[in-house]
């Protein structure tokens, strides 16, 4: 893997998807398939209910609706953190449900992921937790001893410098704020020079200017390096600006489908089970 | 996208870590170093000799505890008599524990709120912290032989009030801190209904206090069990006193038995005070989920 | 309840006022059965105070010797306390360390965090046993094989494995699940997950349990010496059986002070760390 990989990414964008996918390796963004996906959890609560959809590679998607509406389980379905009970869920061609043991952690090396609560390790650096992209190219004895070698700095680097935020490297993450931890989440999420990227409500736990700056980060890096990008947001209006197509997602079941154009107040409705109110738009 | 603009910071130095890694290697092997007598060549030896104890041990417990063991003065001696006899003692040691964990309780919870910053003054909270700082600064072993030994004699009396005086530091320094760390929102609101100082302890403080405070003594309860052991050596009642006279008579398939019982009675003692605590702190219904 | 509580706004003609529920039963058992251990367990042990009085002279006889201390053992640097001393923080000192080094080991396997639950089960119950046996057994056992300080570090450090390892095992069930689902999601396997997330944040309550167990290895080193493992334990029960009670007093004097400079020293350590 080349030590500038997050460079050359954008110009690879046209051969799209190729392989099997699990190499982590730099061709652009891979496409993912739903076919009649249901998930059940344990306590036997329905989280999807036959999900079909298709993304294509490099498309940037929004998912919206109510909280247990099934996005954030729509999301970890996709890296597999949380197990599909039924139908095919492909990523890149790779069946995820197919995968397991060992090959769980390259498929995943593939999928960058940011949370709503960061989930950084607040205790270490900022470069540290950048690092932890890079884990999954790294050998048992390099991450007992915590060495890194240089070109995992380097994409570390250049993954903080597209967040622009490289001057706090040697940080505590614990010393920055909301908005900056979650650029540095995005960071560690790029150093694992992904082909999918996932994001469930990055934006929640922060104000209304740093959501928007966040937000930006990731419609960039989906159009600079070609990454698939899926990102639920509870919000439609967040996710009319941003997105190139909109899903909405009420009881587990997809309502809406298209264009965040076509993502007008009849379909707020449809996916919130309301009309629109003022206190909705200043959101 | 702000690219590139900012320099790349340098990492901060290292040496301070190695530094002080070193440091700490330096004094353990300045520590063993300095033990003299420590024969560590001996090292060796102990997996091997380690081994053929619990062999002897586990031979011991496995017998029919009708069979006679070889080699004792009387001949009516059964294994069983040695079950039974460790059994009455470790009843004891958990007895005297108990016993020991009620003095300590009933004697520093009033204490802990003289103690406290919250429900004290300086001049009445200094003295009563010295005092329970100073009470745990002194081993048990060494209430029992110069305090509770010439007092109650020989016997499990002394063993159990070595360990509550011992207990009263302990446990009023874990009230303390707790009483310290309450929410004062329900105080603020009972001091502005107009209330005294007790009401105020009695309706704002013990209320928040009391499941926390029951889940120490309940864990003080079988730290002392562990430390009634020790006093039997000097023979201030419990299993320890036989214990150390059958383990340096090498007499191992008795000293199995004991074992066996004392990890049997610990555990069993803690897995029941372990339920009551959680009961306790987290209520029926997360106790019965975690059942 | 909430009904009759939405239902009181309705006027004063509505339900009557609740009686007050009587006392759980589960919590008047409760009270009721420590007051019977307590009545069962005073009556095996003979509990009495009234030796207390019968035998106060003889305590304050006792005091009398105690408040007179053979100072001279204290001052002088050479005598055999400090000796004994500097041997009982060295056996302290090696006691901790190498147990804490092992438990911290012992605890990522103890944990279901950080371990597949058929190896977290095991050791988890290997563990119990291995506390449930007080530090003098081991030391007892060990004294069989070499006496002197030997014994004395490796019953410490067994002490010190179980106790660690489990105060460490709970604080990294407890860990904040987001970075390790983080890790997970970056596609980090098990042990790169420890690595990179669970030792880092468990990193200051090790810091803090291995403090303790050093506070509590000085202590319990006066023990061991009881038993012949070595340390200042040795001397209190040479005192003690010949009853020279200023020598004793002395011991004491100086135990004290150790234990309250260490505590000291480890309060400020933790405040610190924290």
């Amino acid at each position: 893997m080349s030590a500038s990989g997050l460079g050359h990414r954008a110009g690879d964008r046209s051969d799209g998807r190729s392989d099997g996918g699990s190499d982590g390796g730099s061709d652009g963004g891979h496409s993912i398939v739903f076919d009649d996906v249901s998930v059940v959890y344990p306590n036997g609560s329905r989280g999807l209910a036959g999900v079909s959809l298709t993304i294509s590679p490099g498309e940037f998607v929004v998912v919206v609706g109510l909280s247990g509406a099934g996005k954030s389980t729509l999301v970890r379905t996709i890296n597999g953190l949380v197990p599909v009970t039924a139908g095919r869920l492909s990523v890149g061609g790779t069946e995820v449900k197919s995968v397991r043991g060992r090959r769980l952690p390259r498929l995943r090396a593939d999928i960058g992921m940011i949370f709503q609560g960061f989930n950084l390790v607040t205790r270490r650096s900022v470069m540290s937790n950048v690092l932890t992209g890079r884990l999954h190219a790294q050998s048992w004895a390099r991450s007992l001893l915590g060495l890194h070698t240089k070109a995992d700095k380097e994409i570390a680097f250049e993954a903080l410098e597209r967040v622009g935020i490289v001057e706090k490297a040697w940080v505590r993450a614990s010393e920055l704020s909301g908005g900056q931890q979650q650029r540095v989440a995005i960071a560690r999420a790029l150093a694992q020079q992904p082909s999918v990227m996932l994001a469930d409500e990055p934006v929640a736990s922060l104000d209304p200017p740093t959501a928007d700056r966040v937000m930006r980060d990731l419609r960039q890096i989906n159009r600079d390096l070609g990454i698939t990008t899926v990102v639920n947001l509870h919000f439609l209006d967040l996710a009319r600006r941003y997105a190139d197509r909109i899903i909405g997602m009420r009881a587990g079941e997809v309502v809406f489908d298209g264009p965040a154009t076509d993502a007008d107040d009849a379909v707020f409705e449809r996916i919130y089970g309301r009309s629109l109110t003022g206190e909705d738009i200043s959101t | 996208m702000t690219r590139a603009t900012a320099t790349r910071p340098n990492p901060p130095p290292k040496w301070p870590y190695t530094v002080a890694g070193l440091a700490l290697v330096g004094v353990v092997l300045a520590a063993g170093w300095s033990l003299e007598d420590a024969r560590w060549e001996r090292l060796p030896q102990f997996p091997g000799a380690i081994w053929q104890y619990a062999a002897q041990m586990i031979d011991g417990v496995l017998t029919w505890p009708g069979a006679h063991p070889d080699g004792q003065a009387d001949p009516d001696l059964t294994y069983g008599d040695w079950w039974l006899q460790a059994l009455k003692l470790m009843g004891e040691s958990v007895a005297l524990a108990w016993i020991g964990t009620c003095v300590g309780a009933l004697v520093s919870f009033p204490l802990a709120f003289l103690a406290a910053s919250n429900t004290a003054p300086w001049f009445v909270r200094m003295p009563v912290r010295t005092f329970f700082n100073a009470i745990r600064a002194v081993p048990e072993i060494l209430l029992a032989v110069i305090v509770m030994l010439p007092l109650f004699g020989l016997n499990p009396m002394a063993g159990a009030m070595a360990i509550g005086i011992h207990s009263i530091g302990s446990l009023g320094k874990l009230t303390l801190e707790s009483i310290e760390t309450i929410d004062p929102g329900p105080v603020e609101a009972v001091v502005a209904a107009g209330a005294t100082w007790w009401q105020r302890i009695r309706t704002a403080v013990i209320p928040q206090l009391l499941p926390e405070t029951v889940a120490f003594w309940l864990y003080r309860f079988e730290v002392n069990i562990r430390a009634s052991a020790i006093l039997g050596v000097v023979s201030a009642g419990g299993i320890g006193a036989l214990l150390n006279r059958v383990l340096r008579g090498r007499e191992w398939e008795w000293g199995g038995i004991m074992l066996v019982v004392i990890i049997f009675v610990t555990i069993l003692v803690d897995q029941i005070s372990a339920a009551l605590r959680h009961r306790i702190l987290h209520g029926a219904e997360a106790t019965a989920v975690a059942a | 309840m909430t009904g009759a509580a939405l239902e009181r706004r309705d006027g004063p003609q509505g339900p009557v006022r609740p009686a007050k529920p009587p006392p759980s039963p589960l919590l008047i058992g409760g009270v009721l059965g420590a007051v019977a251990v307590t009545g069962v367990a005073g009556w095996a042990i003979d509990f009495s105070l009234t030796p207390v009085i019968e035998q106060w002279s003889t305590l304050m006889m006792i005091l009398g010797e105690v408040v007179h201390p053979e100072w001279a053992e204290i001052t002088d640097p050479t005598s055999r306390l400090w000796t004994a001393l500097m041997e009982t923080a060295a056996i302290a000192v090696i006691a901790t360390f190498v147990g804490s080094l092992i438990a911290l080991g012992v605890a990522l396997l103890g944990s279901k965090v950080s371990a597949p639950p058929g190896i977290y089960r095991v050791t988890k119950s290997v563990m119990a046993v291995i506390r449930s046996l007080p530090d003098m057994a081991y030391a007892l056992i060990f004294v069989a094989v070499v006496t002197g300080p030997l014994p004395g570090i490796l019953a410490l450090t067994v002490f010190n494995v179980g106790i660690v390892a489990k105060l460490t095992a709970e604080s990294i069930d407890a860990v904040d699940q987001g970075p390790l689902e983080a890790l997970d999601a970056a596609g980090a396997t098990r042990w790169q997950r420890a690595r990179a997330a669970i030792v880092p944040l468990v990193l200051p309550s090790y810091a803090s349990y291995v403090l303790y167990v050093f506070e509590l290895n000085i202590r319990a080193s006066v023990v061991l010496g009881a038993v012949g493992a070595g340390g200042i334990g040795q001397l209190i029960m040479l005192y003690f059986n010949r009853a020279d009670y200023p020598r004793l007093a002395a011991v004491v004097i100086v135990i004290f002070v150790a234990v309250i400079a260490i505590d000291l020293l480890s309060q400020a350590l933790r405040r610190r760390l924290v």
